[in-house]
């Protein structure tokens, strides 16, 4: 009973990742998050309704409620997945590697396909578009009550864990 | 529905004990801990609504699937935000501006993170941990990727195509 269990929370996850691909590679200026977020409410209800296909008989209305809350699980499983290679600045060094001729790179061509300049610039235009700053012709940055609050919270969060450094 | 009350509570257990383990223990790598105890927590849980609700049905088998996954996430997303907004790199980013207002300039920011050594900031911190972990070898300033991260690096350029996701690395 488990394995069908987890059979059917295979399916819906998969059927989401796909739904996901396919949005992103029509919508590839999209934002992969929103998408993620809206596919897995849009096809929230329908999951409702998947029980005689995934299980072959109709579900109770716990049953029901549970398919629906672990699909929205599912999708936030591929929320937290997809973190890893669109953010993480290792992930992103050890692709530049395998992509370099004779899978090698000195620290200077590293830094000239993927270095700290490049990094900053982007992290702050995607801090600009969320309104959390602006940045004027020559350089001066402003935080916007947004990032002021996020930068409060980052810094009370530090606090409270006891981290003293990072990046 | 009162299934769910079992999540709630490993994610509260979750949240202490990484918070106690994090400021009284100070491990040097805490997702170690965290991983442990999510573990933990997920196979209490799961012994728990076993004891509480046997799996006679589906019905039952489901539930017990949707409260661990719902524990997991929970547990994945503080776990996640840890690291990605208060280790990550925009956190470190608006804390540092936000504490410093002499760095709320472009060009001084990206030199406070360039530092006057051989590596930057970013390097700094994730070479030694990637040489360590055996992904690459670091040798007289050039680094080769080794089996091991050449098949993380495969994955990542897969998802890379997969999910449009251009180059990933938080580059737009």
């Amino acid at each position: 009973m488990i394995v069908r269990v987890a059979a059917a929370v295979a399916a819906l996850f998969v059927v989401q990742a796909l739904l996901v691909a396919s949005i992103s590679a029509l919508r590839t200026r999209g934002n992969i998050y929103t998408t993620i977020v809206a596919v897995s409410l849009v096809t929230a209800p329908f999951a409702a309704f998947a029980d005689r296909l995934l299980f072959g008989r109709a579900l109770d209305v716990d049953g029901r409620l549970f398919l629906v809350l672990t699909h929205l699980a599912a999708g936030g499983f591929l929320f937290h997945f997809m973190t890893l290679p669109d953010r993480s600045v290792t992930l992103r060094l050890l692709v530049e590697l395998l992509l370099a001729p004779g899978r090698t790179l000195s620290m200077r061509d590293l830094s000239a396909r993927y270095g700290v300049r490049t990094m900053i610039g982007s992290r702050l235009d995607q801090l600009e578009d969320g309104e959390c700053l602006t940045t004027a012709p020559d350089g001066t940055i402003t935080l916007l009550p947004r990032g002021r609050r996020l930068g409060r919270l980052v810094t009370a969060g530090r606090r409270l864990f006891r981290i003293t450094s990072a990046n | 529905m009162i299934r769910l009350l079992l999540p709630a509570a490993g994610v509260v257990s979750f949240f202490l004990v990484s918070l106690a383990t994090v400021r009284i223990v100070r491990p040097r790598d805490p997702k170690r801990f965290f991983l442990i105890y999510a573990a933990g927590l997920a196979i209490g849980m799961a012994l728990v609504y076993r004891a509480l609700w046997p799996i006679d049905r589906v019905e039952d088998a489901l539930g017990l699937v949707c409260t661990l996954m719902l524990q997991v996430l929970a547990c994945l997303t503080m776990w996640n935000t840890f690291y990605s907004v208060l280790w990550g790199f925009s956190g470190s980013l608006m804390h540092d501006m936000f504490n410093d207002t002499a760095l709320c300039h472009r060009e001084r920011l990206i030199r406070s993170y360039e530092g006057d050594g051989t590596l930057d900031r970013i390097l700094a911190r994730r070479l030694p941990n990637l040489e360590r972990g055996g992904w690459v070898d670091v040798r007289d300033g050039t680094l080769r990727i080794r089996p091991k991260g050449q098949v993380v690096a495969i994955g990542t350029l897969a998802s890379f195509k997969l999910f449009s996701l251009g180059m990933g690395g938080g580059v737009k």
